[in-house]
């Protein structure tokens, strides 16, 4: 029960139930079958592969931008709200990012020559843009939400095909061109201590500011007031509407800095990547243990639920099993994972 | 947004009226629907009002422009002699008036506490030189379980737990509780006991009354006049967008209560 789980760590010591209602609850399940999966696929792997650091840091490196976005999403389904537009997002803001990087690194001769006496203000300038961009993305998203009244699923279903045209349309449908690859090596595939990927880090210090707000503050609270009943907030003085689009703006914003930590991974714009890449966060929040019609959250669940797709692929390529079956696996942990949660639920209230 | 301090509001030191809200000749239409067409209303501090009247009457719509969630056509409203426009509901809370709608209003999927809080939660400082504010989860939580207690619901063992989890007797205690916790002015109730049992019922009249002991003014929209009769000091009835009498509920019987409702007089009242 992820609620028992946000409450347990306050909960008075005396309370007998609280280890074991948290024991129980769905982010330490997940932690408990990511950790059986870990060690399953080490022991069965050729020589203990698996356990590997360079392969459990690859695995963290692969899910980085996976469980940025899952995190923020998690708000909007906190606050029974869905984005869909969060892949065409990062792939319009990283297309952005790439073209300011580039052209202010240097003169289109250098940086075809792979000289970019300007990097530094590239980087600055590109990091801002794509941040820029992915705010604009999500702005435009609350508002249609919050202004027109329209339902959260349409817009964004609307606007995923909108931004990944416009991506298309501001990139000639080729991935932009002369990215300068110190940005891989400098930073996307860098690790500190030679084990925690860069990327992870930045994701690891967001999702501890994004978890304390959702557990802690005001904002949070609200948030889930409103995804359990909007009626109910809104007459506690709570605005809904408000609440909704910063929401909104603030998962644009992720994106557009997960589209610059995917830049800086694959020092490519990946422009025909991320067609189920909002879908997968989407599914990993939900495994997770938070709820798809808002009111109960947990942004451990989601970071802990989005490392299963990652570990199952590795694995089975590891074992030699073709990676297809991942797409299999996770689907079927999906339906099950919400069949459970469901179950206990119902027995809980009955 | 910041954390009301519950002595600021309520009664003013030299209130200029002895009624604690003052509704006259209130105008309301909904298209062509005429819902209130001159209603008025007093209710004195510690006073239990009534308002009673059939389906239609206008109780809901005029509560309703007393708690801030309509505005009226015409008319006016006062409290404590003030003339006052409320502009919201969390104005109307500003001024101390709480309300327990039919629906409740809980958020069922936050606990108790959490909704006995909802949008007045207290906060502590961060430790960046008070920077993140955080919710005072502690002083929530005491602050519920006294008002819970002092309630008298005796059912729930905790206030973590989810309203979902609650059954419907326990929702409507926490909302009155809620409400009376908030309130330094007046707390209106549609229907509070629509949806209870005996027990739970005898729980929130005992609440009702427990709040005019305090001081606070109490109108109850109801069907059990019987109840009524006993319970609240003043009756109100309410027709066709009209109040038709205010009288000391001792004075009148069921019948004199039911002839007002449909169209009559009651015996003693001036015409």
């Amino acid at each position: 029960m992820s609620r028992a789980a946000q409450s347990a760590p306050d909960a008075p010591p005396a309370h007998p139930g609280a280890l074991a209602a948290a024991l129980r609850s769905t982010p330490v399940g997940m932690a408990v079958i990511v950790v059986a999966l870990i060690v399953l696929f080490g022991v069965l792997s050729p020589n203990g592969a698996f356990f590997r650091v360079s392969n459990l840091s690859t695995i963290t490196l692969n899910v980085s931008v996976t469980m940025l976005l899952a995190v923020g999403i998690t708000y909007v389904l906190a606050a029974g709200e869905l984005d869909l537009s969060i892949g065409s997002n990062v792939v319009l803001s990283a297309v952005i990012a790439a073209e300011v990087l580039v052209s202010l690194s240097g003169t289109p001769e250098q940086v075809r020559a792979g000289e970019y006496p300007n990097l530094a203000l590239g980087v600055v300038a590109g990091t801002i843009a794509a941040i820029l961009a992915g705010t604009l993305f999500g702005l435009v998203n609350g508002l249609l939400v919050t202004r027109l009244r329209i339902n959260s699923f349409i817009v964004t279903l609307g606007t995923m095909g909108i931004g990944t045209g416009l991506a298309y349309v501001a990139s000639n449908g080729v991935n932009v061109p002369n990215v300068p690859r110190s940005l891989q090596t400098g930073f996307g595939i860098e690790k500190l201590f030679g084990v925690i990927p860069y990327p992870m880090m930045v994701v690891l210090i967001i999702s501890a500011v994004l978890w304390y707000m959702l557990r802690r503050t005001r904002f949070g609270l609200y948030t889930l007031a409103i995804g359990s009943s909007r009626d109910a907030a809104e007459r506690a003085g709570i605005r809904s509407r408000r609440h909704i689009l910063v929401l909104f703006v603030m998962m644009g914003a992720l994106a557009g800095a997960a589209a610059m930590l995917d830049l800086t991974r694959f020092a490519t714009t990946n422009i025909g990547g991320h067609q189920t890449t909002a879908l997968a966060a989407i599914a990993a929040v939900v495994i997770g243990g938070t709820s798809l019609f808002g009111g109960r959250a947990t942004i451990a669940g989601s970071m802990v639920a989005s490392l299963i797709p990652v570990i199952l692929g590795t694995g089975l390529v590891i074992l030699g099993v073709p990676s297809f079956y991942q797409l299999i696996v996770v689907g079927a942990i999906l339906i099950a994972a919400v069949f459970i949660d469901q179950r206990r639920r119902e027995r809980l209230s009955s | 947004m910041g954390q009301r301090v519950r002595s600021e509001q309520g009664k003013p030191s030299s209130p200029r009226s002895d009624y604690v809200i003052e509704a006259t000749d209130i105008v309301k239409r909904f298209g062509h629907v005429q819902a209130l067409s001159g209603a008025s209303l007093q209710v004195r501090p510690g006073e239990v009002l009534a308002l009673v009247g059939d389906n239609g009457a206008g109780k809901s719509t005029l509560t309703k422009i007393i708690c801030g969630a309509l505005t009226p056509d015409s008319g006016r409203l006062a409290f404590w002699g003030e003339t006052t426009t409320v502009t919201s509901i969390r104005h109307a809370q500003e001024l101390g008036v709480e309300t327990v709608y039919q629906d409740l209003a809980l958020a069922p999927d936050l606990s108790v506490a959490e909704n006995m809080f909802l949008g007045r939660e207290p906060l502590t400082r961060g430790i960046f030189a008070g920077w993140p504010p955080s919710l005072d989860r502690k002083k929530m939580r005491q602050a519920a379980r006294q008002a819970i207690a002092a309630a008298g619901i005796s059912t729930l063992n905790s206030v973590d737990r989810a309203v979902r989890d609650l059954s419907g007797g326990q929702r409507q205690a926490i909302a009155v509780a809620r409400a009376v916790m908030w309130a330094t002015t007046a707390i209106l109730m549609d229907e509070p006991t629509a949806a209870l049992g005996t027990k739970q019922t005898d729980i929130v009249y005992e609440s009702i009354r427990s709040a005019a002991a305090r001081g606070l003014a109490v109108v109850v929209i109801s069907h059990d006049i019987p109840k009524m009769l006993s319970l609240a000091d003043r009756i109100a009835v309410m027709r066709q967008g009209r109040t038709v009498s205010n009288l000391p509920a001792r004075d009148l019987t069921l019948t004199d209560v039911v002839t007002l409702m449909l169209g009559g007089h009651a015996r003693g009242e001036a015409a």
